[in-house]
C-alpha cells in the first residue's frame, strides 16, 4: 500500500505575537502576487501597474491625501462594525446606516439653514447624521436584545429599504432635499455654515482627524472601561455574565445603537466634506460594505482600522486612477481588496494551527 | 469475592508456560504538542483478569487506552495480541480484533432501541431487520454474561447505568474480548457500581480481559487483580494482589507524595441562619425542576446536597444565588429576601457562589486572572486594575496557584488552578464580605493535590464562621465534608441525615430514589 502524505492541521494553544501581524502582512503581499498574475495573464505589466497604484494611492501627495480623504468615511464603517462584531453582533447593515447618516446630515444642514455659525453648526449635522444611523439600526437591535432575531437578516434587509429612501428623497419631485423646480435628480448644497474646508486644495478635510481620534478613544473604551469590560464579558461568555449579573440585553442595544451611530457619523462626515449634499450616488459606492473587510482585516482592533481604512482608501483611489491615466480595468483595485481579504481570512489558519505534512500510517493488514 | 485467581486459560493459544496476554503495549510513546503523554509504557493484561490503569487527571491512562483500542498511533512503540504483533489503525481495527472501549461518555442513539444501538455499526445486517429476532440475539448475548436489558426499550428512557450495561452489551456483541471502561464508576450511583462490577466478575469469568481505568483508588482496590499507576506518562508502579492493597501506597505511585484527603468534620457549635430558604418550587417549560424544598444552613456549618446529576442541584445553586425566580417560594440570605432580587444584590447579602462550570461561567476564558477577580467586584466607570494589581498578586501567592501573575490567561490554567481562581476570588469576598459559600462540585476532574487545597480551603472557609452549601455529585467527597446531608432526587429533598452518622446504604438508596423516609 503506497503511504500518502497527509496534511495535518494541529491546533495552537497559543498564538505567537509576531503571528499576528506577519500574516496580514504577508495576506497583502501574496493578493498582490496573484493580482499580479492575473494582471500578466491579461496582458497588462504588474510592476508599472503597481508602481502607477502605488504613486496614485499612496506616495505622491495628490494620491495620499485623497486617500486619506476617502478613509475618514472608511474608518468610520470600519469601526461601526468592528465595535458590533467585537461582541459576535454582526451589524453589515453599515451601508444602510451610512445612507441614514447622511439623510440626517443633509436634513440637519438644510434645516437649520445660514442662521448658526459654523462651529455649532458641524458638531450638529455630525451629531444628527450619528443619531440618524442609530435610528436605523434601532428595531434590529431592540428585536436582537429582546427576542434574539438575527441581525444579520434584519441590518441587511434594511439596508435596501435605506437605499430607496436615499433614492425617493432625490427623486420625489418637491423634496425638501432638492432645488425646488430642478430637473437634475441631486440633492441641494447644504449651506457654508455647514461645510467644512478641505486642506488647500486636497480632497482631506479635518473630519479625518476626528474619525482617526474616535477610533483611538473606542479602543480605550474597551480596554479600560466598565462598558468595554462588560462586552468582553459577554463576547466570551454570555453565561458568565448572566452569573455575574451584568445585563446582557442592555449592553447589546447599546452596542448595537453605537455601531450605526458610527456608521451614521460616516455619511454626516460626507456631508460636511465631499459630497455636500445628499447624493444618490452614494448607493453605488459601497462605503459601508467595505467597513466590514476592513473590521475583518483588522480583526476588529480600532487602532489597527486606522491603518487597514487607509490601504483600502489607498488601493480603491489608486485604482480609480488607474483607468484615467492608463486603460488598466478600474477593477484591478476591486479585485485587489477582495484578494486581500480572501488571503487574509485564509491567513486566519495560520495563526491557529500548526501546519504541517506527515506520511500516513499505514493501515493494519 | 470469589475470583481471586487468574488461571482461566481459555484462549485459544495454549503455550507453554505463563499464559500469553490477551494484549500488551511494549514500549509505548505517544506525544502531543508540548506534552509527552506516554513515555515508553508497558502494559499487559491476561485473560480473565482485570488490570486498572491508575492515575490522576492527564497521567496519560486515556491517552494508552486510546491507542490499545486504535483511536490514536503510537509514536514509537508497538502493541500485539496474544503475543502477536498488531497494528491497530481505527477502533474499526480494534473491533477486528475484539478490542472495544466503553467511552466516560457514551456513544449512543437516544432515539433508538437498546437493540439497534446494540447492532448499530455491524456490517453483517441483512438489509430489512427482522427486530424480534434481532431483540432475541442481543438478549442473548447480555443474559450470558448476567447483563440484564431490555431489548426493546427506548435508550432515552434509560438511567445512567443501564446506558453503561447497553455500552457494554454492544461491545460484547460485537465480539470484543478485551473491553476498555473508561472512568466507568465516574456516573454511577453505589448501587449501580455494585451491579457494574458483578457483571465485570461475571466477564473475566467467562475469560475476557477487562482494562479498568480510574483514579479513584477505593473502587481500584476492589475490583482490580493487577494495577498499573502512571503519572505524568509513565509507569510509577506495579501492584499486584486483589484486596491487600495499601490504598496510601497507590496513592503515594499516583501523587509522588504522601497525600491526607479526609478532613475533620468540624463539630463546633453552629451559629445564626445564614441560609433559609422555604418551599421553594421552580418550573421549567411546565416542567416541575425543584419542589417544595425548605432549609437552612447556619454560619460555620457545611451542609451537603447528594444526588445524581440532573436531580435539580445546578437550578437549586441558581436559585439561591439570584440567576433563576422561582416559581414559589423564597430565599433569604442573613435574613433579607433575595428572591427575584437577581445577583448582585445576592452578593451584596454576602453570597459567594461557585458554579459547577468553571470557564465558562464562574470564569471568562479568555481574559486574565486579574480581569477574572474583577467579574464579582464592582468596577468603576474607569475599570482600575492597577489597584487591584497588589490583591491579585497576594491571591495567587496565597492559594499557590500556578500562574505566570495576574495577567495570565484563565483559559490557559489547568483545571485544578482555575478552580483555586474562583475560589479565591469567591472567599475573598467581593461587594461586601462572605457569609454564605455555595460550591458546586468543587474538586471534580481536579487531581489529589489539588482536591487536597481545595478541601482545605473549604475546611477553612467554615472555621471561619462562613456558611457552606456544598453540592457535589461526589458522594464520597459530600460525605466526608458535611455536617448534615441533604438527598435531592428529582427535585425534592428526600433525606435528610447528620454527616457523621450518614450511613453510605442509606444515602446511595435515597440518590436513587429508592427510599422517601426522613423527609425534611
Amino acid at each position: 500500500m503506497r503511504s500518502p502524505i497527509r496534511i495535518v492541521f494541529e491546533q495552537r494553544n497559543e498564538t505567537p505575537k509576531y503571528l499576528s501581524t506577519l500574516v496580514p502582512l504577508i495576506s497583502v503581499i501574496a493578493a498582490l502576487v496573484a493580482g499580479g498574475l492575473f494582471l500578466l495573464a491579461t496582458g497588462y505589466s504588474p510592476i508599472d501597474t503597481y508602481s502607477n497604484m502605488l504613486s496614485d494611492g499612496f506616495t505622491s501627495s495628490r494620491g495620499i491625501t485623497d486617500t486619506l480623504g476617502l478613509s475618514t468615511v472608511l474608518i468610520c464603517t470600519g469601526i461601526s462594525a468592528a465595535f458590533a462584531f467585537q461582541m459576535n453582533l454582526y451589524n453589515i447593515g453599515g451601508e444602510g446606516q451610512l445612507y441614514l447618516g447622511m439623510i440626517g446630515g443633509a436634513w440637519a444642514g438644510l434645516a437649520l439653514g445660514d442662521r448658526l455659525p459654523s462651529f455649532v453648526m458641524i458638531p450638529t449635522v455630525l451629531l444628527l447624521g450619528s443619531l440618524a444611523g442609530a435610528v436605523w439600526i434601532l428595531i434590529p437591535a431592540y428585536v436582537r436584545s429582546r427576542l434574539g432575531t438575527s441581525e444579520i437578516v434584519t441590518t441587511l434587509l434594511l439596508t435596501y429599504v435605506a437605499a430607496s429612501l436615499v433614492d425617493h428623497f432625490v427623486y420625489s419631485p418637491g423634496s425638501f432635499f432638492v432645488t425646488k423646480n430642478s430637473a437634475f435628480p441631486q440633492g441641494r448644497l447644504v449651506p457654508d455654515s455647514a461645510s467644512l474646508t478641505a486642506f488647500g486644495d486636497t480632497s482631506l478635510y479635518p473630519t479625518f482627524f476626528l474619525v482617526a481620534l474616535l477610533a483611538l478613544v473606542l479602543y480605550w473604551v474597551v480596554k479600560r472601561t466598565e462598558f468595554g469590560y462588560r462586552i468582553q464579558v459577554i463576547a466570551d461568555s454570555p453565561r458568565a455574565a448572566h452569573y455575574a449579573g451584568i445585563n446582557a440585553n442592555r449592553t447589546t442595544l447599546s452596542v448595537m445603537l453605537i455601531s450605526g451611530a458610527l456608521s451614521g457619523l460616516g455619511g454626516a462626515a460626507l456631508i460636511v466634506g465631499p459630497f455636500g449634499r445628499l447624493d444618490p450616488g452614494i448607493t453605488l459606492l459601497g462605503y459601508g460594505y467595505a467597513g466590514i473587510v476592513i473590521a475583518a482585516l483588522a480583526r476588529n482592533n480600532f487602532s489597527a482600522i486606522i491603518v487597514s481604512g487607509i490601504l483600502f482608501a489607498g488601493l480603491r483611489s489608486g485604482g480609480d486612477k488607474l483607468q484615467i491615466s492608463t486603460d488598466t480595468p478600474i477593477h484591478i483595485g476591486v479585485m485587489l481588496q477582495g484578494a486581500i481579504l480572501l488571503f487574509a481570512l485564509g491567513g486566519e489558519a495560520f495563526r491557529r494551527y500548526r501546519i504541517h505534512a506527515v506520511r500516513a500510517e499505514r493501515a493494519a493488514q | 469475592m470469589t475470583n481471586t485467581s487468574h488461571e482461566v486459560a481459555k484462549g485459544p493459544h495454549h503455550e507453554s508456560g505463563a499464559a500469553p496476554s490477551a494484549l500488551s503495549a511494549h514500549s509505548i510513546v505517544k506525544r502531543f504538542p508540548g506534552v509527552l503523554a506516554n513515555d515508553s509504557v508497558d502494559f499487559d493484561v491476561l485473560p480473565g483478569e482485570v488490570h486498572t490503569l491508575l492515575g490522576e487527571n492527564g497521567a496519560g491512562k486515556s491517552t494508552l487506552a486510546a491507542m490499545l483500542c486504535g483511536l490514536y498511533q503510537p509514536d514509537s512503540g508497538y502493541i500485539t495480541r496474544n503475543g502477536e504483533r498488531i497494528a491497530l489503525s481505527s477502533p474499526r481495527a480494534g473491533l477486528q480484533h475484539g478490542i472495544a472501549m466503553v467511552h466516560q461518555h457514551f456513544r449512543l442513539v437516544e432515539r433508538f432501541t437498546v437493540a439497534e444501538n446494540v447492532i448499530l455499526g455491524s456490517r453483517d445486517l441483512s438489509f430489512r431487520l427482522n427486530r424480534s429476532e434481532l431483540e432475541d440475539r442481543v438478549s442473548a448475548v447480555a443474559e450470558s454474561y448476567g447483563l440484564p436489558i431490555e431489548p426493546g426499550a427506548t435508550v432515552g428512557d434509560l438511567s445512567v447505568g443501564q446506558r453503561q450495561r447497553v455500552e457494554i452489551v454492544k461491545a460484547l456483541y460485537q465480539g470484543a474480548e478485551i473491553l476498555l471502561l473508561d472512568e466507568p464508576t465516574a456516573v454511577l450511583v453505589p448501587a449501580e457500581v455494585e451491579k457494574l462490577f458483578e457483571n465485570v466478575h461475571a466477564m473475566t469469568q467467562a475469560g475476557k480481559s477487562i482494562v479498568f481505568i480510574s483514579h479513584k483508588l477505593g473502587e481500584v482496590v476492589e475490583i482490580s487483580d493487577r494495577v498499573t499507576v502512571l503519572r505524568n506518562g509513565r509507569v510509577t508502579g506495579h501492584v499486584s494482589g486483589r484486596g491487600t492493597t495499601d490504598t496510601k501506597e497507590l496513592a503515594r505511585l499516583m501523587v509522588g507524595r504522601d497525600i491526607e484527603l479526609s478532613t475533620q468534620r468540624a463539630s463546633h457549635a453552629t451559629g445564626h441562619e445564614v441560609l433559609q430558604i422555604r418551599d421553594l418550587s421552580l418550573n421549567v417549560g411546565g416542567v416541575s425542576v425543584l419542589s417544595d424544598i425548605s432549609f437552612n444552613v447556619h454560619a460555620g456549618e457545611m451542609v451537603g446536597i447528594a444526588g445524581v446529576a440532573g436531580n435539580g442541584q445546578r437550578e437549586l445553586a441558581d436559585t439561591i444565588a439570584g440567576l433563576i425566580s422561582p416559581t414559589s417560594g423564597s430565599v433569604a440570605i442573613t435574613g433579607s429576601m433575595s428572591t427575584d432580587r437577581g445577583p448582585i444584590h445576592a452578593r451584596e447579602l454576602g453570597l459567594a457562589y461557585v458554579p459547577e462550570d468553571r470557564l465558562g461561567m464562574g470564569l471568562v476564558p479568555s481574559m486574565s486572572i486579574l480581569d477574572n477577580l474583577l467579574l464579582t467586584r464592582d468596577r468603576h466607570i474607569v475599570v482600575d486594575r492597577a489597584s487591584v494589581q497588589p490583591e491579585a498578586v497576594r491571591l495567587i501567592d496565597q492559594f499557590e496557584i500556578k500562574a505566570n501573575g495576574p495577567e495570565h490567561i484563565a483559559r490557559k490554567l489547568s483545571g485544578g488552578n482555575a478552580q483555586k481562581v474562583l475560589l479565591a476570588r469567591e472567599l475573598s469576598g467581593g461587594r461586601s464580605a462572605t457569609k454564605l459559600l455555595v460550591v458546586c462540585s468543587p474538586t471534580r476532574g481536579l487531581d489529589v493535590g489539588a482536591i487536597e487545597t481545595v478541601r482545605a480551603l473549604l475546611d477553612d472557609a467554615r472555621s471561619a464562621g462562613q456558611a457552606i452549601l456544598l453540592i457535589s455529585e461526589d458522594l464520597d467527597e459530600v460525605m466526608s465534608l458535611s455536617d448534615r446531608i441533604l438527598v435531592l432526587y428529582r427535585g425534592s429533598i428526600v433525606h435528610e441525615t447528620p454527616g457523621e452518622s450518614a450511613q453510605l446504604a442509606t444515602v446511595g438508596a435515597a440518590m436513587a430514589g429508592l427510599s422517601t423516609e426522613g423527609n425534611a
